[in-house]
């Protein structure tokens, strides 16, 4: 069977898990019911590693940060790591605050014109937006480790499936991706699973975790990504969004 | 055994005469001492012989923490810098100083747990410190640059991430009253002229790695919580400053000044901090304004928010943003620290018209602190502060001046107050230059030597504050009697011991301290009200003890002894009982290596007991309680003739001033005559080795 | 009796979030508004019994809910989950009768930690009062006999405290009060 057929296969397959069978475009049926086709690799043995993840549902919730409470302690990023990892480690911290902390987002070259500690003293805290599909981290992933969460629907590197390739560091245009180099696994913001340890940690209401909402058009990004998307998602993309 | 936390395992080693970098074991070599200064005294007993002196390549400084710095325990940002102290006189003997910031938790993520750092390199360097990439780089670019300048620098090779402790032209100068700053406004005192004396700038740290909790992460989170609830405001002030709708007490001295209408005026918008009910652990970090304590309710408007050390919630340093003073002073609009470090500038003068705590004194805190902390300059606890206002009213420092020199300053602007006469006089003595500049970077004991002044002139006048050994007082008896008396003998700088005011300033109504106090040190005679003294009793003896030993406990584990212990709390439901094992559960879980409350404390009294044997052996005398241990006259002396035990009048009482070192001694069970550890308490606390070292130089009892 | 029910939790809920805004709940304002939620018909008569019957239920059945009496004997309600005693009687007194508000702050003051109190701390919240009230009580004061124990003591910086002579002697005041004033904070 081409590769072609065992897409159309699956999908099949899928529209009839959900009790459709009803001849919509795969785009189309995506659109209106909102499944994710991320449910496909839980149908079991027809589902291989050939067959692209792509994240279509939306987080349940987001952390939105105010810079201009936030006093710089770091208990967010201690409170990330030591309380989920066992350890205290800020630059695996998924929330991050110390690379802004002195200077801004635009760093050490605004001397004491920019933000932090040396210019004006504000704090960006740099959350993951969760993003909408696209999911930049997720699509990148060679090995689909990236994964929805449920009951948040956060993003979540699934650390069985995570090689350590870090393409997925390079995704991200706000440069949000962690690794743990212990592990050898990539981590990211999962949200604590609905009660955020960094929110419940900081000590002056900086921190907030509320619905989820699109902030991706709305927060600079920090970097240009120059990661790669495999071979099989672009594949995915297009035979999702042809007509 | 289970795994081991909290020490990343590794001491560098820098030698810069001879650019060798090592490393030691932390575990192996140190773990009796746990870090901090514990293992600063170690060294300098084991490799700093007797009459070295400060600036000497074989002095070593030695920047250390603990286990828990780095970690979420609350209040452990601080690095402790031990080393023969320059500014202590006539000989100059161990001391300590502390810095806060960022860097302690930097050093610990790149892997260290001290650097110990010994020699002179033979050209200004720095030292780069990028996790396991250690090295010995050119400063010479640097040197003559402010601390401000040499720490952008720095952060442009290293990373905006870096913590980048650097020294100003007072120390590259080898002025004694100099110190060694990181992240902006924390300083440690009196230590700045040792890196320069090594021609050691600055060293900047970067670190990607972690720190490990040994045990398990629910247990530790559910400690830290604990932690975290039994915190009051700065210096573990329990109450608020006025009443609070949830408050039991309030006490207008506290430090605890969040209230409903009481707004970080210069937060953009402005943040009202409202009634901050202790409960809410996600509004700790506005019950503190130092700034507005210090400086008076007009401070709120130019508050942009609090600052402080990595991990600690209470924010202690304020951000102030005062644009008249920038466009008066030509200085930044925004300056920030705490205590002393705001008070600096205003100091000098004799309070302003409109009073300590108004515009003027804001601006002159501003310039203060615009200049002091890029010049680096250490001001002793205000003590070079009221040296100068006493030498200058008394016509001192007129006689002692040629006259080109006396008339190069506008002395009109300092009796008008002006802080701009600071732009005179600060640089001068960064740079050593003339007679007043030299004189006041040496420190009181030095500088009243050159000038001929009897040291008695200071002893025996209370406004100066004077202690001993070149030093002030720092919470003695205004603060807790005979307690802060005994505290304030035993060290060879000022005590830098906050275990005591914290408690008798949290705010408590005499009564809960006095139900506290018997929990605590067995007996509510313990403490007194203030100002109500009553006669010594054994109590009070033992919480002099307990105040020392969590001191030295803090500054080894790295916790912050301005903010602990924590015995004390804001709630209600406890009885306002704080936890007195606090650092003992945070000490077990995090390292693994599980002690109690009285074992952990046996640990922070053998660091007491090194401490007090590098002053014997490097004294070298056995007379300690008569050569050392000593109470300036005006301790003894009521300004205004008042009787003993009067209530109003804090000073001390000779004979029970006797009674109380007695006292004191017999708790620690030392040789009470002389004041020296006997050989049975030396080994009982593992220093045998140490009383053998003494005991052939014959200083044991 | 599910009448009565409702009535009560409406009654808990509206003392608690009374003193959630710092405020303590007068009787005539939880009938109030007990009637414009429709749980009551009137102010008077049977209604008004059967209101004061369920407000002593939910005083005596709620361990948070305090009542706290002025000296005028009405009592007023809050919660002690929002509100501590202390500032409750603050609220009450500063109604009802401001100069001895100040002087009750002033003797416990001076009787429990103890120390003076400064002037200022009444112009403050809770106590809010105005400078032309302050003149007014202290004049009071010093004319009143009931109030011949409230002194002064000024600090060198020239701030003003108010201490109670039944319970400090003048020169411990004085010196405790430049202690709160001057030396603590040049004992930083």
């Amino acid at each position: 069977m081409s590769h072609q057929d065992e897409k159309h296969e699956i999908l099949e397959l899928a529209l009839n898990f959900v009790g459709l069978n009803h001849p919509f475009s795969r785009r189309e049926f995506l659109l209106i019911s909102g499944v994710t086709v991320v449910g496909i690799s839980a149908l079991g043995a027809k589902a291989g590693k050939k067959i692209p993840l792509i994240i279509m549902d939306k987080a349940e919730g987001i952390i939105i940060a105010d810079p201009t409470k936030c006093v710089g302690c770091r208990r967010c990023e201690l409170a990330c790591t030591e309380f989920n990892d066992g350890k205290a480690s800020p630059t695996m911290a998924r929330i991050k605050v110390n690379r802004n902390l002195n200077f801004g987002p635009k760093g050490v070259y605004t001397g004491q014109r920019g933000q932090g500690n040396w210019g004006n003293g504000l704090i960006t805290q740099d959350c993951c937006k969760q993003c909408p599909h696209p999911v930049p981290c997720a699509n990148s992933c060679p090995n689909d480790a990236i994964v929805v969460q449920p009951p948040t629907n956060a993003r979540v590197v699934d650390a069985k499936k995570c090689i350590g390739c870090k393409m997925c560091q390079k995704a991200c245009p706000w440069e949000m991706m962690s690794f743990d180099s212990d592990m050898n696994k990539a981590t990211k913001c999962f949200l604590c699973n609905g009660t955020p340890k960094c929110v419940e940690a900081c000590p002056a209401e900086a921190l907030n975790y509320v619905a989820w909402r699109d902030v991706t058009d709305k927060v600079p990004p920090r970097v240009i990504p120059t990661a790669v998307i495999p071979t099989e998602k672009v594949a995915a993309c297009i035979q999702c969004h042809k007509k | 055994m289970a795994k081991i936390g909290g020490w990343v395992g590794k001491v560098l080693r820098v030698d810069l005469s001879t650019g060798r970098i090592s490393t030691e074991n932390t575990i192996e070599k140190y773990k009796d001492y746990l870090g901090g200064t514990g293992i600063g005294y170690k060294v300098i007993w084991d490799e700093v012989p007797m009459g070295t002196k400060p600036f000497d390549p074989a002095n070593k400084i030695i920047f250390t923490v603990g286990p828990l710095a780095g970690t979420g325990a609350p209040c452990n940002g601080r690095t402790a810098v031990t080393t023969l102290w320059p500014t202590c006189w006539p000989k100059p003997l161990v001391a300590s100083g502390h810095m806060g910031g960022s860097f302690a938790a930097e050093l610990k993520y790149a892997g260290y747990d001290g650097i110990v750092i010994e020699g002179k390199a033979d050209h200004p360097v720095w030292l780069s410190i990028i996790d396991g990439q250690v090295q010995i780089k050119d400063a010479r670019h640097l040197w003559g640059q402010g601390i401000r300048r040499t720490t952008i620098e720095i952060a442009q090779q290293l990373g905006p991430e870096a913590s980048v402790a650097a020294i100003g032209q007072a120390g590259e100068n080898l002025v004694p009253m100099s110190v060694v700053m990181n992240s902006f406004s924390h300083s440690a005192g009196g230590v700045g002229a040792i890196m320069g004396s090594k021609n050691l700038k600055a060293i900047g740290v970067h670190g990607t790695g972690s720190v490990y909790i040994a045990g398990n992460k629910e247990e530790w989170e559910k400690i830290i919580k604990l932690h975290l609830s039994l915190l009051g405001a700065n210096n573990q002030h329990v109450v608020p400053n006025k009443p609070q709708p949830w408050a039991e007490y309030y006490h207008p001295g506290s430090r605890w000044v969040a209230s409903s209408g009481r707004k970080w005026g210069a937060a953009d918008p402005a943040i009202d901090t409202g009634a901050c009910d202790p409960h809410n652990l996600h509004r700790i970090a506005y019950r503190t304004n130092s700034a507005a304590y210090f400086l008076g309710a007009d401070a709120w408007q130019y508050t942009v928010r609090g600052n402080g050390c990595s991990s600690c919630p209470i924010r202690c340093h304020t951000m102030l943003k005062v644009p008249s003073a920038a466009s008066k002073y030509g200085i930044s609009e925004i300056g920030q620290n705490t205590c002393m470090g705001l008070l600096f500038g205003r100091v000098f003068f004799k309070p302003p018209p409109d009073g300590p705590r108004g515009q003027a004194a804001i601006e002159a805190c501003m310039v203060g602190m615009s200049l002091a902390d890029d010049l680096g300059i250490w001001c002793n606890y205000g003590q070079l502060q009221r040296d100068f206002v006493r030498l200058y009213y008394n016509g001192t420092i007129k006689s002692k001046l040629d006259e080109k020199e006396f008339k190069s300053y506008s002395w009109d602007k300092y009796e008008k107050d002006d802080p701009s006469f600071l732009f005179e006089l600060l640089p001068r003595i960064a740079s050593k230059e003339g007679e007043l500049g030299t004189a006041l970077g040496l420190g009181t004991g030095y500088m009243l030597e050159r000038w001929g002044i009897p040291e008695e002139e200071w002893t025996k006048d209370y406004r100066l504050w004077y202690w001993k050994m070149g030093h002030p007082k720092h919470h003695a008896n205004e603060d807790a009697g005979q307690c802060g008396v005994i505290i304030n003998t035993q060290y060879n700088r000022d005590a830098q011991c906050h275990s005591h005011p914290n408690f008798t300033r949290n705010g408590l109504p005499i009564d809960v301290q006095k139900r506290l106090a018997a929990e605590i040190w067995g007996s509510p005679d313990a403490v007194d009200a203030v100002s109500a003294y009553t006669p010594m009793n054994i109590y009070k003896a033992k919480m002099a003890k307990w105040s020392l030993l969590r001191k030295e406990l803090h500054d080894s584990l790295s916790l912050c002894n301005w903010m602990g212990p924590w015995v004390a709390s804001p709630l209600k439901e406890r009885g306002y009982r704080g936890d007195d094992s606090i650092e003992s559960l945070l000490y077990s879980l995090a390292t693994g290596d599980k002690k109690s409350r009285q074992e952990l404390d046996q640990v922070a009294e053998r660091i007491f007991l090194l401490h007090r044997a590098l002053t014997i052996r490097d004294m070298g005398t056995k007379e300690m309680r008569t050569r050392h241990d000593t109470i300036p006259e005006w301790v003894f002396k009521d300004p205004s003739g008042k009787a003993l035990y009067t209530k109003g009048t804090i000073h001390m009482d000779k004979e029970d001033m006797n009674m109380a070192m007695d006292m004191y001694y017999e708790e620690m069970a030392w040789d009470k005559k002389t004041g020296i550890p006997t050989v049975t308490t030396y080994q009982k606390l593992g220093l045998g080795k140490v009383a053998d070292e003494l005991s052939k130089k014959g200083l044991l009892p | 009796m599910e009448q009565q029910e409702t009535i009560c939790l409406a009654i808990v809920r509206i003392i608690r979030e009374r003193s959630e805004t710092g405020q303590l709940a007068q009787p005539k304002e939880i009938l109030a508004e007990l009637i414009g939620q429709g749980l009551l018909k009137s102010e008077a008569g049977d209604e008004r019994y059967h209101f004061e019957t369920v407000l002593k239920e939910v005083v005596e059945k709620n361990e948070d809910i305090k009542e706290i009496s002025g000296s005028d004997g009405i009592p007023c309600y809050y919660s002690a989950l929002s509100l501590s005693e202390t500032y409750a009687r603050i609220l009450i007194q500063k109604k009802e009768n401001p100069l001895s508000l100040m002087a009750e702050i002033v003797r416990e003051n001076s009787s429990i930690y103890p120390r003076p109190v400064p002037l200022d701390i009444f112009k403050e919240s809770p106590f809010d009062f105005t400078q032309g009230e302050l003149l007014v009580c202290l004049k009071k004061m010093a004319e009143q006999r009931e109030y011949q124990d409230i002194a002064q003591a000024i600090t060198s910086i020239g701030t003003i405290f108010l201490y109670s002579t039944q319970h400090l002697e003048p020169d411990y005041a004085s010196s405790l009060a430049e202690w709160l004033d001057v030396g603590q904070v040049n004992n930083p």
